[in-house]
């Protein structure tokens, strides 16, 4: 068994921990409370515009006119992935699954040959371990996230996939369902379709959405369109283009926004989980070795007071 | 009235929703002019400029807001405001209102000379500002005649 002085390091050096995970798993839940209130407020609007730019994409398809944001490319030879992850590890799966999440829908949709931009240092996994290419780091924000923070990030990826320079843009960020569960989810930003594969679609948040069809789409344009059978076309005031030029970008950048907003709310609240269950971890340990301590304790007492009474014994006989 | 036809309206900003119900008509302030929404109008989207809105309910109560801003967008039978910020006037508070526009005007004016992204900025916020005593002004002139309810 053991000495009592190892055990006794050892269950010190838990407790320590412990202290550090207890202290973390509080920070996280602040942090968290804040994202989450955040995440909540803005989830309507980013729900709404993202229905409104998948009701403009279906227009556009229903009566022909294009705006280059919503044509589909006839040839994709270079896709570009957001990547929304952490800045801090200690986060339990977290990075790894939104991680895999994008390199697995990169593998199931063609190989094609991807280049990352990433938010979050964490992201540069993507690099380190699949190889893929990263091309632009950008700072997140850990808890307050404005417009003014995302604007860098969407002016990159339109410009570029104006450019001609990628023919399709994704976001992988992480769904924000409630505390205990997150769902990693890749969407498509650029070009906004209708007609894309139905995992790509999706608005944020609730929990029936998450994998939104396109069933879904058609049954809300029934419901809102349709009842006078009149063609889904809409009116642009002033001209269209000028209305999509505005709109578009802005729209797309919300739903960026509200990426990183439900990433951030997963984040903390996943940290908080880990840091609970390391917490938990610990405190189990501890009371182990303090039951091991306390027996190694009695034993080296009950043999010490053995020996002193067998040698009182010898010296009496 | 009983079978007047209802269009679902719905008004949303960044931070929260601002309402959410049925109305019989809807008066929306548009890049072009202002616009008066009523059931089963042709879909439509536009660009909203700072102004007041006025909204019919279904319960023949009138809904003033003023939003600084943003896009509609119009469906066969739901009007959906996605407003840059808007507020209810009954939420406002009219000496406040007073004072921010003041302010505005004033910094307005100081920025005029100086630099030209803060005068943009200033601009901006004074649109706001005037958007939303227009706002009050217009649903206390509402209020009046019925007798304060």
């Amino acid at each position: 068994m053991a000495s009592t002085k190892e055990i006794s390091r050892r269950l010190r050096s838990i407790k320590n921990t412990q202290k550090i995970t207890k202290a973390m798993e509080m920070v996280a839940a602040a942090k968290m409370r804040k994202a989450t209130e955040s995440v909540l407020k803005t989830r309507t609007y980013a729900n709404l515009s993202w229905m409104t730019v998948l009701n403009i994409s279906n227009s556009s398809n229903a009566n022909k006119y294009l705006h280059p944001l919503l044509a589909k490319r006839e040839k994709v030879q270079k896709v570009a992935m957001i990547l929304i992850s952490s800045n801090r590890g200690l986060c339990g799966g977290f990075n790894s699954s939104v991680l895999s999440k994008a390199v697995k829908s990169i593998e199931t949709h063609g190989n094609l040959p991807t280049d990352f931009i990433i938010l979050g240092s964490k992201g540069l996994n993507a690099y380190s371990r699949y190889k893929h290419p990263v091309v632009a780091e950008f700072n997140k924000p850990d808890s307050v996230v404005s417009g003014a923070d995302i604007r860098p990030v969407s002016k990159l990826v339109l410009d570029s996939y104006l450019n001609n320079e990628y023919d399709k843009v994704f976001v992988a960020y992480t769904d924000f369902v409630n505390v205990v569960k997150q769902v990693p989810r890749v969407k498509q930003l650029l070009p906004v379709e209708i007609d894309k594969e139905d995992d790509y679609l999706g608005v944020v948040g609730k929990d029936e959405k998450v994998g939104l069809t396109k069933e879904y789409v058609a049954k809300k344009e029934e419901k809102y369109l349709s009842s006078t059978g009149a063609p889904y076309i809409f009116t642009y005031e002033p001209g269209g283009e000028e209305i999509l030029n505005q709109i578009i970008p802005r729209l797309l950048e919300v739903q960026l926004l509200q990426a990183v907003l439900e990433s951030n709310a997963s984040e903390h609240s996943a940290r908080m989980m880990a840091m609970n269950q390391a917490n938990k971890a610990a405190s189990d340990l501890s009371q182990e070795l303090q039951l091991l301590y306390n027996k190694a304790r009695q034993a080296s007492i009950t043999s010490e007071i053995a020996e002193i009474s067998a040698g009182a014994s010898a010296l009496a006989k | 009235m009983a079978d007047k036809k209802t269009i679902k309206f719905e008004i949303a900003t960044p931070e929260r929703v601002v309402l959410k119900r049925q109305a019989y008509q809807v008066l929306v302030p548009t890049e072009e002019g202002e616009i008066t929404v009523l059931p089963e109008h042709s879909p439509l989207i536009s660009i909203l400029k700072p102004g007041v809105i006025e909204a019919v309910l279904d319960d023949n109560s009138t809904e003033v807001m003023s939003v600084s801003g943003g896009f509609v967008e119009v469906l066969k039978s739901k009007i959906v405001i996605l407003a840059d910020s808007a507020e209810r006037a009954e939420e406002l508070d009219e000496e406040a209102v007073e004072e921010a526009k003041k302010k505005a005007q004033e910094s307005k004016d100081r920025a005029e000379s100086e630099d030209h992204v803060e005068f943009t900025e200033v601009a901006v916020k004074l649109e706001r500002e005037l958007a939303r005593a227009r706002a009050v002004k217009r649903w206390r002139s509402l209020r009046g005649p019925r007798g304060n309810k």
